[in-house]
């Protein structure tokens, strides 16, 4: 059914067609309403039968999945930023145990500063955690991604993060349409779990296992994301003959066929970027778009087949290697080894930092040209960081850095800091 | 071979392989600690002990384990000034455990229930001769006979009790709870010669062919003092007067007494002057309430009652109807000194309670005796320089109470039965004391102490009813499972809750737990939050 709703409210009525049995959750921003809207249905009765269980904390709310879906029940959560850091221990847990949890991260920056606006560093953080993770680009595909993310989790008995990006997408009203419940009963069947407990036949679940065992344990963990690659085509490819729609799969290009250059990018930015790109055909550039779906597992053929037949490509990111440069660039440029393809990571978009058509302009033309640094900052305030990297060699206490930048931009007033 | 996760789901107990105790370097080992209250006992009562069967309303158990050591509960817990209570680890929580209440409930229950000691063992052969049917003869007559051997009390005065009837008021111990916990150690076969002085102690064992006697004679005789006196005052001491209220003719003491010292006696004797009447009943003692040996809420009760009390003064002389006194003053040292002020205080009567001295003439001639300050010295097992011969209570050098007493026959009644097997009484270690910073009092709830009930002020002032009411099943079974069991394992399963290796095996109700050394890493989070202090961390020899 098509509707004007938020981004947060539509996932939560997915997840909720999804039939979870136990969700467990610690609110964080820009998460909250998605938990809160399913807390709502849980304690209506329309979402039954279902376990809403408040914990205390986003080590707890994994841990209580953890066992949860160890248990057998279809068990759901969702955080963001400082919230998946704290329960990371868990998280890999998860994953080593090959539990099928679905987690919705609503990605969010990471401190300090501390900052509640989008970018990706949060789940990319989790890059090796052995979770599967899945970017939607809209609130549409954030909605079909769940859908299809409790499929591909219990197939192959592993946990799946949905990453959408927090506020653009999850605090935006847009047209979704919701699917029916009979849709998602005839695509998603009930859990049908790995393994069952039955306390006449006790066993232990993640033991101590020595080096005899454990890296068997991780290879096998590699190997069912290399399954993966192919069922996540399946499942697009099924979930477009029951739905009617593309969603999911592991890549999407678009305007590709005979681009020179081309734009690498995860989740909503590629909106703005697909504008652009619209705009620069107009003008005669010949320029695409490689939007990655599936960042884990990583899909290097796709990628490659996308883009080799293009002449050079920027990866643009909202996420920062410190100390290297691009994280999801690394993977695309791996995929592209010896093809001699000229690769650019530009990284934009940190802490919330708006991505505008103008910027993109500028940056696509010096990519088409070739005349921008390997790693590249969209936007960054060069002139405040100068100044502040001035200050440092000059005084050894030269006062707190974010305090700093934001004077010299105009923005604090000098009594906070004096 | 299994349908389960590769080396994710394991057959159980697959983490026993490794034996993580050996990482180890200090392990958790259960103790039991002696708890304060039992330590404070002069009567040497595992208070604890019989809390714990009080605390599941098992009150008989409660009693029967409380009479291991004191035969005289429901004397004890009207009359005992309770150090226990002043020891209890509770007082620094909210306030003590009522222990002396619970210890009256059972004693009364006992009464009221007719319950009897268990038979005493297998006879001896043996027989012990106890001079004195006061606290100290009666408890080592109990213990005597319970251990099998034939005891008889021969008493001076005409009924049996010692200081309990001839020295404390009825207001604060009723005769007939005295008659009855006196009957039940009688019915355990002990013989009870009354009007029996002993004259000569040697001689009388003798006579009776005892093996062995154990010496209990009370400090009967009141201290006098010099006081310049005409012949129409009435001046008389304080035993006098509280055993003649046990007697046909009361005491004849006026409107208006004076009471001269500052002791608990003094306090009994204004009190009890009161209730024979008195208008006024005025204590004169030479120093500050701060420095007086009476217990504090005993002279709290008596100013309920009206007793007036004139602080730093002395009696300088007594006329007719009149009394002076002179002022004192306290110099540096806290001793009072003469000021030369004087008053008149009307008065028919003086009477004096400036403490009591023992009777000590059935010694005389006996060899090998020390006596030193009108005591018998005596060893740490009770035995006076005369083998064969114990001695204890208010005889012997110590604090001069009921509870003292009862401790002291108990003591000689093991030492006295050693003695006549020809063995020596090894008393068991001691174990380490629990003080308060060994417990973890966050896991105990709130609960106030319940206050006992208080006779009518009215009815305090005219009558000998007893003035401080007992507790009923109900609080005394709450004032019971107020303790904390300091020191000693309760079973709450806090240990066995927390270890995060599974290293604490329960052993079923009653018998506690213990370590698994295999796999306790020594982490001490059981010491850390065991509520009672019964854990402690020891360091292994590496």
């Amino acid at each position: 059914m098509l509707k004007q709703t938020e981004g947060s409210k539509a996932v939560a009525e997915a997840i909720a067609l999804c039939r979870p049995e136990v969700i467990c959750a610690y609110p964080i921003s820009p998460q909250t309403h998605i938990v809160e809207a399913l807390g709502e249905m849980v304690k209506s009765g329309e979402l039954t039968p279902c376990e809403f269980i408040n914990v205390e904390s986003e080590f707890a709310a994994m841990s209580v999945a953890i066992g949860s879906s160890a248990a057998g029940a279809r068990s759901y959560t969702a955080t963001a930023s400082q919230g998946l850091l704290f329960m990371v221990e868990a998280v890999y847990n998860a994953a080593g145990l090959g539990l099928p949890i679905v987690m919705t991260v609503a990605n969010r920056a990471i401190g300090a500063p501390i900052n509640i606006w989008n970018d990706h560093s949060d789940s990319l953080s989790q890059r090796d955690s052995g979770w599967m993770q899945l970017f939607a680009e809209t609130n549409q595909e954030a909605v079909d991604l769940h859908i299809q993310a409790f499929r591909l989790a219990e197939e192959l008995s592993m946990p799946v993060m949905v990453c959408m990006d927090g506020f653009i997408l999850t605090h935006a009203f847009e047209r979704v349409d919701i699917p029916s419940q009979e849709q998602v009963d005839s695509y998603l069947p009930p859990f049908d779990p790995r393994q069952v407990l039955d306390p006449a036949e006790p066993v232990s679940i993640g033991a101590m296992v020595g080096p005899e065992a454990f890296m068997e344990v991780k290879y096998l963990a590699h190997a069912k994301q290399m399954q993966a690659l192919g069922l996540i085509q399946q499942l697009a490819s099924e979930f477009r003959t029951t739905f009617g729609r593309d969603s999911g799969g592991l890549v999407r290009t678009y305007r590709a066929d005979d681009a020179e250059t081309m734009v690498v990018a995860m989740g909503s930015v590629l909106g703005t970027i697909k504008d652009t790109v619209d705009e620069m055909r107009d003008e005669g550039h010949k320029i695409g778009v490689l939007g990655i779906t599936s960042y884990r597992p990583f899909p290097q053929r796709e990628v490659r087949a996308a883009l080799q037949n293009c002449k050079r490509f920027v990866v643009l990111e909202k996420s920062l290697a410190v100390g290297m440069g691009g994280i999801a660039a690394t993977d695309v440029r791996m995929a592209v080894t010896g093809s001699g393809l000229k690769g650019f990571t530009a990284i934009a978009g940190l802490g919330g930092r708006a991505i505008p058509k103008a910027s993109l302009h500028r940056l696509f033309r010096e990519v088409e040209q070739e005349d921008l640094a390997p790693v590249t900052f969209l936007d960054l305030d060069r002139d405040a960081v100068n100044k502040q990297l001035e200050r440092e060699k000059q005084t050894r206490r030269s006062g707190p850095i974010a305090e700093n930048i934001l004077y010299d931009k105009g923005i604090s007033s000098t009594a906070k800091f004096g | 071979m299994s349908s389960k996760p590769f080396a994710i789901t394991l057959k159980p107990g697959t983490s026993l392989a490794n034996l993580t105790g050996t990482w180890r370097t200090a392990r958790p080992q259960y103790v039991d600690r002696l708890p304060p209250c039992n330590h404070a006992c002069p009567a040497g009562e595992n208070i604890q002990g019989w809390l714990f069967h009080a605390e599941s309303g098992d009150y008989e158990q409660a009693w029967r384990v409380l009479t291991i050591s004191n035969p005289l509960p429901a004397v004890m817990g009207r009359v005992c000034y309770h150090p226990c209570e002043t020891a209890c680890n509770r007082g620094q929580l909210d306030e003590a455990v009522g222990i002396n209440s619970v210890e009256r409930f059972l004693g009364d229950e006992a009464i009221k229930r007719d319950w009897k000691f268990d038979a005493p063992a297998a006879a001896s052969g043996k027989k012990v001769l106890v001079v004195g049917a006061g606290p100290s003869g009666l408890s080592a007559a109990y213990h005597l006979a319970r251990m099998g051997h034939r005891v008889e009390i021969q008493e001076a005065g005409p009924l049996a009790g010692g200081m309990m009837r001839f020295g404390i008021p009825k207001y604060r111990l009723p005769r007939e709870v005295l008659d009855a916990e006196v009957q039940r150690i009688l019915d355990l076969g002990v013989t009870l010669k009354l009007n029996s002085k002993v004259v000569n102690i040697e001689q009388s064992m003798q006579q009776g062919g005892f093996d062995a006697a154990f010496l209990a004679v009370g400090a009967h005789i009141g201290k006098r003092t010099f006081i310049p006196a005409g012949d129409a005052t009435k001046i008389v001491d304080a035993v006098s007067v509280l055993r003649s209220m046990e007697g046909e003719d009361k005491p004849m003491l006026g409107r208006r007494v004076v009471v001269y010292g500052g002791g608990n006696t003094a306090i009994d004797v204004a009190r009890t002057a009161k209730r024979l009447g008195a208008t006024e009943a005025i204590i004169v003692y030479r120093r500050t309430r701060e420095k007086m040996p009476a217990h504090d809420f005993e002279v709290e009760e008596a100013l309920q009652e009206g007793v007036l009390i004139k602080w730093l003064s002395t009696i300088k002389q007594a006329g007719e109807g009149e009394i002076t006194v002179e002022k004192m003053a306290l110099d540096e040292k806290g001793f009072p000194q003469p000021t030369g002020e004087f008053e008149t205080l009307a008065a028919d009567s003086v009477v004096l309670a400036l403490g009591q001295d023992v009777d000590l003439s059935l010694l005389d001639g006996l060899s090998g005796l020390e006596i030193k300050d009108g005591t018998v010295q005596v060893a740490a097992n009770m035995m006076t320089g005369h083998p064969g011969i114990f001695a204890g209570g208010d005889m012997v050098p110590s604090e001069r109470t009921v509870t003292v007493g009862v401790g002291h026959g108990k003591k000689a009644a093991r030492n006295i039965d050693a003695w006549l097997r020809g063995i020596a009484y090894e008393p068991g270690p001691k174990h380490e004391i629990a003080t308060f910073d060994k417990l973890n009092p966050w896991y105990y709830s709130d609960a106030d102490k319940t206050v006992r009930p208080m006779l009518d002020i009215i009815r305090r002032q005219t009558s000998f009813d007893e003035v401080q009411g007992g507790l009923d099943e109900t609080n005394a079974l709450f004032e019971a499972r107020r303790c904390l069991s300091c020191g000693n394992c309760f079973e709450c399963d806090n240990c066995y809750g927390v270890c995060p290796d599974n290293a604490v095996i329960k052993l079923g109700p009653g018998k506690r737990f213990e370590f698994n050394y295999d796999y306790c890493k020594g982490c001490g989070l059981c010491v850390v939050e065991c509520p009672c202090g019964a854990i402690k961390m020891v360091p292994e020899d590496i």
